[in-house]
C-alpha cells in the first residue's frame, strides 16, 4: 500500500529523512510555526535578539523547527543567488534524528526510541524528566520544559507519517525548501541537488550529515552555503557513547584501587596494630 | 488600478502566479514578494531553478532580494527613473519587440499637433492649469478623433471628485477608425517618437544620479530583462505596495507596463504583470468595491454633474463605440435589474435616478480629514485597524473623537475599538476619555474558516472558502450582519413610503438564510452576483449573454460565468488540470489566466515560437475557424486574424482580429495614454512629497505637480527639498511574520514571539554617524510625530551615493500598536495623509525623518521632546 | 555657495565614502582601525565560521538542580563506606568502624534515592528506569547501580540491626555475608559511576576527562568517606589516615594533571566561577588534607587536631569538587567555541559575562568562608 499526499509517499519498511535545502529557503518561518500549531507548543517568550530576523535563536522544549539567519553585508548588484556572494542565507533546523542517537542511547527509561521511520521519537508518557538527553545531545536539540518536568523535541511527526501525512513543517513550506521522504532518495536529492548548485559556480555550497562519525548520518540533511559551524552545525560531533570505555575502565581501576586500598590500609593496620604502632 | 486600467484595459495582474514559472526574467520591484507573498514566491522560485533571472529592485536587501539573481538598490521614490531607464535602454539599445509593439500597441498613432511633452514645457504637459492645479487632457487627444464631452464637464477620469478606480476613461480616444498612424513610426508626432522624446534623459548616468543606483549594476538589470524578452523569451514584472504607495504610484506602473508592451511582455506566458494584491480578497474588494466612486465591475459611480442626469447620459459618457466597453449599457442596466428588481423598468431607467451620486472626495483619507473637521457623525469600521494602519495616527484617532457614533466589527479589539481609553493620545493627556461622545459598539466578527464565502486572490482568481467551525460566541458574519441590518432599514423604510425611501423600497434584499442565527445562504449572493435571465432565472454562463432591454441581471458583470448553473459553484472547484491552474476556482473574466492573450500570437494568429505559444489561431477547429490554446481566449472565440474592424459595427466586431486589447477602443496597448490619468499621458519622475533631494530630471518641477498634499497645521510637511532636520529618508513595509495593523498577529503568540518588537533598520554607517547602539532604543521623528523602536544595524540597508551625497535610508516595519501581546509606537504616526492624484492613495514608502539614539520620552512630555526637537533642528 | 561651506561639504563627502569602506570591517569585527570612527554598538552579532552562529551556544546546558551535586557527594562517600564497612572488620578487626560505616552508607543509599528522585521532572516515574536495562546508558547503570547498593546496604543493615535486638545469630550472619559481598560489588561503581555520567555526556569538559573523571570522583568519594568517618570520632585510626593519604594523593595527582593540560576544554577548570570551586575543591581534597595527614603522622601531638582539619578540608573539597564539576559542565556548554572546534584568539578566555563573573565572586567569598569556618570549629573543638 502507498498512498500519496502532496509530495510525500508512505513506504512501510522504508526510512524517511528530511532534506532542508537553505538555498531555496525565503526566511518565512512557516515550518516553525505549523510545528508549533500541530504540536500545540508555546511560545518562547517574546524577546528580540537583534540577530538578523531571528527572535526565537535556537532549538529547544518549546521550538522544534528553527530558521536560522545567517547575514553577510550584501553587495549591490549581486542577489542572494548569486554564486559570487553569499548575503543572506535561512536555514531551518530540527532534530537531526540520528542514526546513533546520543539523547536515545542516553534515556534510562526507554522513553526515547527508534520508529519504523527510522526517526527518534521520545515517548512523552514516559519520561521522567531526568535530563540526560539533554546533555547527551551533540547538537543541543532535546530539553527539558522545566515546568513540565519533561524532555521534549521534534517528533518527526510520528503521528503524521502513520496516517501517510507528510511533517508539518514539511507540509507547510512554500518553497519546498523542506522536503521529506524516503532516506535514500532525500540523499539522492542532496547529491543532485548539489551538482547543480556546483555547476552554476556555487562553489561554497555543501551538503551536512556527518556520516564521518560516531553518529554515522543523519535523517536530516541540510544543503548550506558556507561553513557548518556559521550554522550552529558541529563538524564533527560524536555521539557520547564513545566515552563509555574511557570512562569504565577509569572507573573500574579506581573501583580496584579502591578495593585493594580498603584492604591494604586495614590489614596494614591491624598489623601495625599489633606492633603497637598507632598513628 | 488605472496605471494597467489606462494602458491595456483592465486593472488586475495581467497574468497568473503559476504562469511565472515560465518567466525567463522577472523583475520584482516595489514588493518583497517572497515576504508578503511566500506562496505565491514559490513560482519564482520555480523560475530561478529552471534558469529564470530573478531580479529586486529595492531600497533594502530583503528576503526577496535574498532569493534573487541580482539586487538594485535604489532611493525609495525614484522608481519612474529606474523605469524610465529600462525604456530608454530598450529603445537606444534596440532591445523592443518591433512587430509586437507595431501592431499591439499605439506607438504608430499621430498626436495632436499642440500637444506638448515635459521636454518642452519644462516637467509640465500641455493642458496644466496652475490656478486649478490640474491637467485639461483636450491636448493628449489623437490627432483627428473627436472630442465627445460636453465642453463644461470635465473629461473622464479628470472629474475633481473622481477616485480613478472606474472604467471612465478611453471614451475620449473615439471611434476607432478616427485617428492616422505611421507605421514606420519616423513621424515626430507619432507615440513611439514622442515616447523616445520623453525618455531621452533617463540615461543609466541620470538613473545613477537619481536613483542611487550604481551605472554598473543598472546596466545588468538592463541586460537581463531586455534581452529575455522577445519571440522565444518572457520576462515579468512583479510590484506591490513599495509601487502604490506613491504620489506618482499610478505612473511608476505605467512605466512598467509601456516596458512591458515595449518588450512584447503582455498576454504571453511568462510575461505581464503581477500587480501583487494585500489582503486575501483586495482584488475582489475592488472587483464588487469598497471604494466610493466605482460600481460592481468598474462602472463609474455617477457624479453629481450633467452627465448623470439621465441614464442615456450616463451610459453615452462611458461607454465606447468599439471594444468591451461599447456594451457598457448592457453592464449597467443588468445591475440595475439585479438591485432593484421588478421595480426596474424602461420607465423609470431601470431605477439609475435611485442611486445616490458622488459629490466630492469621499475617498478613505478624504473622509478622515472630513472627521477631523467634524463633518462626519458616524463611521462603520469593518475589517480595519485605522488607528495603527492609516498614516498621521495621531489625526486620525484625534478625528474620531468627533463622531457620534463608531461601529467596528473586529475579531479583536483593535486600537480604533479603544482609541478613547488607552490611545497615545490618551496618555499625552491630548484625549480624556470623559470628554469624548463618542459611542462605540464593538461587534465580534467571525473569522473567514467561521463562515462561507469568496475571496478574489491577487491573480483575479475567485477562490472559494468552506465554513469549518462555528463562530464563537455572539461572532457574526459579515453577510449576517449587512443582510439582518438591510433587512431592518428595509423594514423601518417600508413603513414610510415615500420618495425618500423609494431607492430602499426597492432594492431586492431576499436571501435564503439557515441555521439558528439566520445566515444568509452566501452560494444564493454568488449566484446574484453571476446573474440570471430574469424571466427564466437561467444562471448568465457569460458576460455576452447580458442585454440592455433588462432582459438580465448581473451583479458583477466580470464575475459572469462564475456560478453558470444553480449547481455549479466554480469558485468552490479545486482539480487543476493544467499549468494555469483551470479546474482551480475561477478567474475573471471567462476564466481567463492570461489576460490579453490574443497577444500570445503573431498578428496572423501563429504563436510567436513553439517555447512560448498559449493560444493561436486554428482554421480547423470549430465551423470557421477558433483561437485554441492552453487557456479561454481573452478575444473573440471565432474572430479570425484577418478580420478587418467594421466601422459601422458595435463592440468586438468594430475591433479587427489582431486588436487584443479588447478594453480599448483601438483595441491597442497605450503606450501614450489619452485621457484618464490625471497627472499626464506618459510617467514622469517627480520626488515624493518629502525629499531630500532635488528633481535630477526636472529641476523646475520637484513634485508631482497634481498630486495634493493635504497639508494643514495637523498635517505638516517638511520643507522640501532638503530640510536640514530631517536628513534622512524614511520608508515603511512589512515583516513576513506579521500582518499589516497586527490584529491578526500581534495577538497570536506564535507570530508574536517571532518578531516581538518595533525596530528599525538602519546601516552601519548611519548608526556610526548618529551614535545609535545596535540592539538599543532609537528615537525616529517626522513633523507628525516620533517614535521609538530597537536599533537593527544591518549591511542591508545601503547607503546610496545620489548626486554624488550619500543618502542615508531609514526602515521601519509598521505592524505595531499598543494592543496585543507584543506591543510597539505606531509608526504611522510619523507619516502624512497625502493623496496621489488618480487614486487618492497616500505616499507611505518615501518620506523624510531624523534619528537620535536613546528612547523617547513617556507620556506628555513626548510631544514636547518632538516640538523641541523640531525646533532646535531647524 | 561659500568657499568654507564647499569644503565641508568636500570632507562629508569623503567622510561618507570613507563610511562605504569601513562598514565590513564593521560588520565582521566590529572594531575599525582607520580612526576616526567608531561604529557603536559593535561588534554587531554576526553568523560566520569565526563566530558561528552569533556566539550562541549550540549545546544545552545541564539542567540538573542543586541537588545533582550533592548526590554526587552522597554517593561517593556512601559507595566508599559501603566498600569500607563490608572489609574493615573482616580484615581490619574494626567492628564498630565498620559497623558505622554500613549504617552510614545505608543511610547514604536513602539519601541518594530521595536526591535523585527529587531532581527528576516528574519524580513519581522514578521507577521507569528499571523498566529497562541499558548498559550503553550511563544513567540507567547508574540508577541499577544505586538500587543494587541500595539493597545489598540495606541487607548489612538490618544484619546489624538483627544483632542489636535479638543477638547474633546464623542469619544475621548469613544477610551480612551477602550484603558485605553485594556492597563491595556495587560500593565500586557506586562511589564513582558518577564520573562516568559526566564523562559519557556531550559537554567538552566532561568527556575531554573522561578516563580520568570517574577516578577522579571515586577518590573524591573515598576521601569524604574517610573523612566523615574520622569525625564520627575515628580521628585516630591509622588505616583511615593511609586511605586518606592515598585518595589526597591521588586528587593532588589529578590536579597536576588537570592544571598542565592546555587544552581549551578544560578552561571551565581553572577560569571563572566554576574554575573557583574546582580549584578550591580540588586543593582541598588533595594537597591539603596530604599534607595535614603526612603532618599528622610527624607531630604525635597535633596529630588529632590535624587529622581533623583533614578530614574536614577533605569533605568540603569533595562537595566543591562535585559543584564545580557540575558548574563546569555548564560554563563548558555556554562555551560556543568548544563543539563548534573554533579555535580561539589568544586573549579570549572563557567566554564570561557580568552575570558570571559575580558568580565567580561569591564562589571565592563562599570558598574563603568555608575554609575558615572549619578550621575555627575544628580547632575550637581541640583547644
Ligand atoms: N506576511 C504578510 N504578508 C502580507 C501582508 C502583511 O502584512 N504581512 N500584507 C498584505 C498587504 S495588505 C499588502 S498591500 C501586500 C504588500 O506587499 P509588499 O508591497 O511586498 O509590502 P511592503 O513590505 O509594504 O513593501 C514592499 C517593499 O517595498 C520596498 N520599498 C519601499 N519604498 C520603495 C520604493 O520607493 N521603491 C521601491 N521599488 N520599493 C520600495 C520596501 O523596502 C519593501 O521591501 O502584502 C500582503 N501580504
Ligand atoms: N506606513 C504604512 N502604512 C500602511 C501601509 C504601509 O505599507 N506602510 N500599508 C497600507 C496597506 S496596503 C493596508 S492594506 C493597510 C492595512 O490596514 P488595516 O486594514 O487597517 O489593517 P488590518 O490589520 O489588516 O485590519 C484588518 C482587521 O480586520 C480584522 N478581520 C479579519 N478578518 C475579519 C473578518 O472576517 N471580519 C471582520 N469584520 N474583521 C476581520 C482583523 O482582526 C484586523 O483587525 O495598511 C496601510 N498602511
Ligand atoms: S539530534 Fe540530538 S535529539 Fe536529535 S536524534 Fe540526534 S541526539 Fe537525539
Ligand atoms: S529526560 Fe526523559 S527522554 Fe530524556 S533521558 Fe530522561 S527519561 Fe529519557
Ligand atoms: S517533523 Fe513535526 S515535530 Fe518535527 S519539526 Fe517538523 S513539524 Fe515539528
Ligand atoms: S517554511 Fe520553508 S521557506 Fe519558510 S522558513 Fe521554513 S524552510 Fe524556509
Ligand atoms: S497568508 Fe494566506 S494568502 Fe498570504 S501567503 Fe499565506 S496562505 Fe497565502
Ligand atoms: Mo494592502
Amino acid at each position: 500500500m502507498s498512498e500519496k499526499m502532496g509530495n510525500f509517499e508512505v513506504q512501510p519498511g522504508k526510512k524517511t529523512a528530511f532534506f532542508t535545502d537553505s538555498t531555496t529557503c525565503i526566511g518565512c518561518k512557516a515550518c516553525e510555526v505549523a510545528c508549533k500549531e500541530w504540536n500545540g507548543l508555546e511560545a518562547d517568550g517574546y524577546n528580540f535578539s537583534g540577530f538578523s530576523y531571528d527572535n526565537t535563536v535556537g532549538l529547544g522544549a518549546s521550538t522544534w523547527r528553527h530558521v536560522k539567519f545567517v547575514e553577510d553585508t550584501p553587495i549591490p548588484g549581486l542577489g542572494g543567488n548569486s554564486p559570487d556572494h553569499n548575503s543572506w542565507e535561512f536555514s531551518s533546523d530540527v532534530c537531526k534524528h540520528c542514526e546513533v542517537a546520543g539523547c536515545l542511547e542516553a534515556c534510562p527509561t526507554g522513553a526515547l526510541v527508534r520508529t519504523e521511520f527510522g526517526g527518534v521519537f521520545l515517548q512523552p508518557d514516559i519520561c521522567n524528566g531526568c535530563a540526560y538527553c539533554v546533555i547527551s545531545c551533540p547538537f543541543g536539540v532535546v530539553q527539558k520544559n522545566e515546568e513540565d518536568g519533561r524532555a521534549f523535541k521534534c517528533t518527526f511527526c510520528t503521528d503524521r507519517q502513520k496516517v501517510g501525512l507528510e511533517p508539518a513543517c514539511a507540509k507547510a513550506c512554500p518553497t519546498q525548501s523542506i522536503q521529506f521522504g524516503v532516506l535514500e532518495t532525500m540523499e539522492e536529492k542532496a547529491a543532485d541537488r548539489l551538482a547543480v548548485l556546483q555547476d552554476r559556480g556555487m562553489a561554497d555550497a555543501q551538503i551536512y550529515n556527518p556520516t564521518h562519525t560516531s553518529v554515522k548520518g543523519i535523517h536530516a540533511l541540510f544543503l548550506i552555503r558556507g561553513e557548518p559551524e556559521t550554522y550552529n552545525l558541529p563538524p564533527n560531533p560524536e555521539v557520547p557513547t564513545i566515552y563509555l570505555r574511557d570512562g569504565w575502565k577509569s572507573a573500574a581501576r579506581d573501583g580496584f584501587l579502591l578495593l585493594a586500598g580498603v584492604a591494604a590500609a586495614f590489614m596494614a593496620a591491624r598489623s601495625g596494630r599489633k606492633d603497637g604502632i598507632h598513628v | 488600478m488605472p496605471g494597467l486600467g489606462t494602458t491595456v484595459g483592465r486593472g488586475g495582474a495581467t497574468t497568473a502566479l503559476t504562469s511565472l514559472a515560465d518567466s525567463d526574467a522577472i523583475m520584482i520591484m516595489g514588493s518583497s514578494m517572497a515576504e508578503q507573498h511566500p506562496v505565491g514566491f514559490q513560482w519564482v522560485m520555480e523560475a530561478r531553478e529552471r534558469g529564470g533571472k530573478v531580479i529586486h529592485v529595492d531600497p533594502r536587501f530583503t528576503r526577496t532580494s535574498a532569493s534573487a539573481d541580482i539586487w538594485a538598490p535604489v532611493r525609495a521614490g525614484t522608481d519612474i527613473l529606474f523605469l524610465g531607464g529600462l525604456i530608454h535602454y530598450a529603445i537606444e539599445h534596440d532591445k523592443w519587440f518591433k512587430d509586437y509593439v507595431l501592431t499591439y500597441t499605439n506607438a504608430s498613432t499621430i498626436l495632436r499637433e499642440d500637444y506638448r511633452d515635459t521636454e518642452d514645457l519644462d516637467g509640465l504637459f500641455s493642458g496644466w492649469d496652475a490656478e486649478k492645479k490640474e491637467y485639461s487632457p483636450d491636448t493628449w487627444l489623437y490627432e483627428g478623433s473627436e472630442k465627445k464631452r460636453h465642453p463644461s464637464q470635465p473629461a473622464p477620469g479628470h472629474h475633481p471628485a473622481d477616485g480613478g478606480h472606474g472604467k471612465d476613461r478611453g471614451g475620449e480616444a473615439g471611434n476607432t477608425h478616427q485617428y492616422t498612424t505611421d507605421p514606420t513610426l519616423q513621424n515626430p508626432r507619432c507615440v513611439f517618437q514622442v515616447l523616445k522624446r520623453h525618455f531621452s534623459r533617463y540615461t543609466p548616468e541620470m538613473v545613477e544620479q537619481g536613483c542611487g543606483m550604481p551605472k554598473h549594476v543598472f546596466l545588468e538589470v538592463a541586460e537581463a530583462f531586455t534581452s529575455a524578452s522577445g519571440p522565444d523569451k518572457t520576462a515579468a514584472i512583479c510590484y506591490a505596495v513599495g509601487w502604490t504607495h506613491h504620489s506618482t504610484g499610478v505612473q511608476i506602473i505605467r512605466s512598467a507596463a509601456i516596458l512591458q508592451l515595449l518588450l512584447g511582455n503582455m498576454g504571453r506566458p511568462g510575461g505581464g504583470i503581477l500587480a501583487l494584491r494585500g489582503h486575501a480578497s483586495i482584488q475582489g474588494s475592488t472587483d464588487i468595491p469598497t471604494l466610493y466612486d466605482i460600481l460592481p465591475g468598474y462602472l463609474a459611480m455617477p457624479f453629481f454633474e450633467d452627465d448623470s442626469t439621465s441614464l442615456s447620459k450616463y451610459i453615452d459618457k462611458h461607454s465606447d463605440k468599439a471594444g468591451v466597453w461599447a456594451h457598457f449599457d448592457a453592464y449597467i442596466i443588468s445591475l440595475l435589474k439585479s438591485w432593484y428588481g421588478d421595480a426596474a423598468t424602461a420607465e423609470n431607467e431601470w431605477g439609475f435616478q435611485w442611486m445616490p451620486r458622488v459629490t466630492g472626495d469621499h475617498s478613505e483619507l478624504g473622509y478622515w480629514l472630513d472627521m477631523a473637521d467634524g463633518k462626519m457623525e458616524g463611521l462603520f469600521v469593518m475589517g480595519q485597524n485605522p488607528a495603527v494602519g492609516a498614516p498621521n495616527g495621531r489625526l486620525q484617532r484625534s478625528a474620531m473623537q468627533n463622531l457620534k457614533w463608531m461601529v467596528v466589527r473586529d475579531m479583536v479589539e483593535t486600537e480604533t475599538a479603544s482609541f478613547w481609553l488607552d490611545s497615545p493620545e490618551v496618555k499625552r493627556g491630548e484625549l480624556v476619555p470623559e470628554t469624548i461622545a463618542t459611542e462605540v459598539f464593538l461587534m465580534p466578527a467571525a473569522g473567514q474558516a467561521e463562515k462561507n464565502g469568496s475571496f478574489t486572490n491577487t491573480q483575479r482568481l475567485v477562490q472559494w472558502h468552506n465554513k469549518a467551525v462555528d463562530p464563537p460566541g455572539d461572532s457574526r458574519s459579515e453577510t449576517w450582519f449587512m443582510y439582518h441590518l438591510g433587512r431592518r432599514i428595509k423594514e423601518k423604510a417600508a413603513r414610510e413610503p415615500g420618495p425618500k425611501n423609494i431607492a430602499i423600497n426597492n432594492l431586492t434584499w431576499s436571501y435564503p438564510t439557515e441555521g439558528a442565527i439566520a445566515e444568509p445562504v452566501a452560494e444564493a449572493i454568488l449566484a446574484e452576483i453571476n446573474g440570471c435571465h430574469w424571466d427564466t432565472k437561467m444562471h448568465i454562463k457569460t458576460y455576452d449573454e447580458l442585454k440592455p432591454d433588462g432582459s438580465t441581471a448581473c451583479g458583477c458583470w466580470i464575475y459572469a460565468g462564475l456560478m453558470p448553473a444553480p449547481d455549479k459553484n466554480l469558485p468552490n472547484t479545486r482539480e487543476s488540470h493544467d499549468s494555469l491552474g483551470h479546474g482551480w476556482g475561477f478567474a475573471w473574466p471567462k476564466d481567463t489566466r492570461i489576460l490579453y492573450n490574443r497577444a500570445s500570437a503573431k498578428p496572423d494568429g501563429t504563436p510567436w515560437s513553439e517555447r512560448k505559444k498559449l493560444i493561436w489561431w486554428d482554421p480547423a477547429a470549430g465551423e470557421k475557424g477558433k483561437w485554441v490554446g492552453e487557456d479561454v481566449s481573452d478575444f473573440k472565440p471565432d474572430m479570425p486574424p484577418d478580420y478587418k474592424g467594421d466601422p459601422n459595427k458595435r463592440g468586438l466586431e468594430a475591433l479587427s482580429g489582431d486588436q487584443p486589447f479588447t478594453l480599448h477602443p483601438d483595441g491597442r496597448g497605450w503606450l501614450f495614454v489619452t485621457s484618464g490619468l490625471k497627472d499626464g499621458p506618459l510617467p514622469t519622475h517627480f520626488e515624493p512629497l518629502e525629499s531630500l533631494v532635488h528633481n535630477p530630471v526636472y529641476p523646475s518641477e520637484q513634485t508631482n505637480p497634481p498630486a495634493h498634499k493635504k497639508e494643514r497645521p495637523d498635517n505638516p510637511y517638511a520643507k522640501s527639498p532638503d530640510d536640514p532636520r530631517f536628513p534622512y529618508v524614511l520608508t515603511t513595509y512589512r515583516l513576513t511574520e506579521h500582518h499589516t495593523a497586527g490584529g491578526m498577529s500581534r495577538g497570536l503568540s506564535h507570530l508574536a514571539e517571532l518578531q516581538p518588537e518595533l525596530f528599525t533598520e538602519i546601516s552601519p554607517e548611519l548608526a556610526a554617524m548618529c551614535g545609535v547602539k545596535h540592539g538599543e532604543w532609537v528615537t525616529i521623528y517626522s513633523p507628525r510625530g516620533l517614535l521609538s523602536a530597537k536599533a537593527l544595524v544591518t549591511g542591508r540597508m545601503a547607503p546610496l551615493k545620489v548626486n554624488g551625497k550619500m543618502v542615508h535610508q531609514v526602515g521601519l516595519p509598521y505592524h505595531w500598536g499598543w494592543k496585543g501581546i507584543t506591543t510597539g509606537d505606531v509608526v504611522n504616526d510619523l507619516l502624512a495623509i497625502s493623496e496621489s492624484p488618480n487614486v487618492r492613495i497616500m505616499e507611505s514608502k518615501a518620506l523624510v525623518c531624523n534619528l537620535i539614539p536613546g528612547r523617547r520620552k513617556q507620556g506628555p512630555a513626548a510631544l514636547k521632546e518632538l516640538n523641541k526637537l523640531l525646533k532646535e533642528r531647524t | 555657495m561659500s568657499e568654507t561651506q564647499m569644503l565641508i561639504e568636500q570632507l562629508v563627502d569623503q567622510r561618507e565614502e570613507h563610511l562605504l569602506e569601513i562598514r565590513r570591517e564593521a560588520e565582521l569585527t566590529g572594531q575599525v582601525k582607520s580612526p576616526g570612527v567608531r561604529p557603536e554598538g559593535s561588534p554587531f552579532p554576526i553568523a560566520s565560521p569565526q563566530t558561528g552562529y552569533y556566539q550562541q551556544p549550540l549545546l544545552k546546558e545541564p539542567q540538573w538542580t542543586q541537588l545533582i551535586p550533592f548526590y554526587f557527594f552522597v554517593g561517593g562517600a556512601a559507595g566508599s563506606l559501603g566498600v569500607i564497612g563490608s572489609l574493615a572488620d573482616v580484615l581490619g578487626d574494626e567492628k564498630r568502624l565498620a559497623e558505622q560505616a554500613r549504617w552510614l552508607a545505608f543511610g547514604g543509599s536513602v539519601l541518594s534515592g530521595a536526591l535523585l528522585v527529587t531532581d527528576l521532572g516528574r519524580s513519581s516515574r522514578f521507577l521507569n528506569m528499571l523498566r529497562v536495562f541499558k548498559p550503553q546508558s550511563t544513567m540507567s547503570m547508574g540508577s541499577w547501580i544505586l538500587s543494587g547498593f541500595s539493597v545489598f546496604a540495606s541487607i548489612s543493615s538490618a544484619a546489624d540491626a538483627m544483632d542489636a535486638l535479638w543477638g547474633a545469630n546464623l542469619l544475621s550472619h548469613l544477610l551480612r555475608g551477602m550484603g558485605r559481598f553485594g556492597s563491595v560489588i556495587f560500593g565500586m561503581p557506586f562511589h564513582n559511576y558518577t564520573g562516568v555520567l559526566l564523562a559519557t555526556t556531550a559537554m567538552p569538559v566532561w568527556n575531554a576527562r573522561a578516563n580520568s573523571l570517574p577516578g577522579h570522583f571515586g577518590m573524591s568519594g573515598l576521601q569524604s568517606g574517610v573523612s566523615i568517618l574520622e569525625l564520627m570520632g575515628h580521628e585516630d585510626n591509622r588505616a583511615l589516615n593511609l586511605l586518606g593519604v592515598l585518595s589526597a594523593s591521588m586528587e593532588t595527582w589529578e590536579k597536576i594533571d588537570i592544571s598542565k593540560s592546555n587544552a581549551r576544554a578544560l578552561l571551565p577548570l581553572k577560569h571563572g566561577g566554576s574554575g573557583v570551586l574546582v580549584s578550591t575543591g580540588a586543593w582541598l581534597s588533595g594537597p591539603v588534607p596530604l599534607l595535614f595527614r603526612i603532618g599528622s603522622v610527624f607531630l604525635p601531638e597535633r596529630s588529632v587536631a590535624l587529622r581533623r582539619l583533614a578530614a574536614c578540608a577533605g569533605i568540603v573539597g569533595s562537595l566543591f569538587t562535585r559543584y564545580g564539576w557540575v558548574q563546569a559542565g555548564k560554563s563548558s556548554a555556554r562555551d560556543w567555541r568548544l563543539a563548534l572546534e573554533i579555535e580561539a584568539p589568544k586573549e579570549v578566555a572563557m567566554p564570561t559575562t557580568a552575570k558570571r563573573s559575580t558568580g565567580r565572586v561569591i564562589a571565592k567569598a563562599a570558598g574563603a568562608i568555608c575554609v575558615l569556618a572549619t578550621a575555627f570549629f575544628v580547632l575550637r573543638r581541640k583547644f
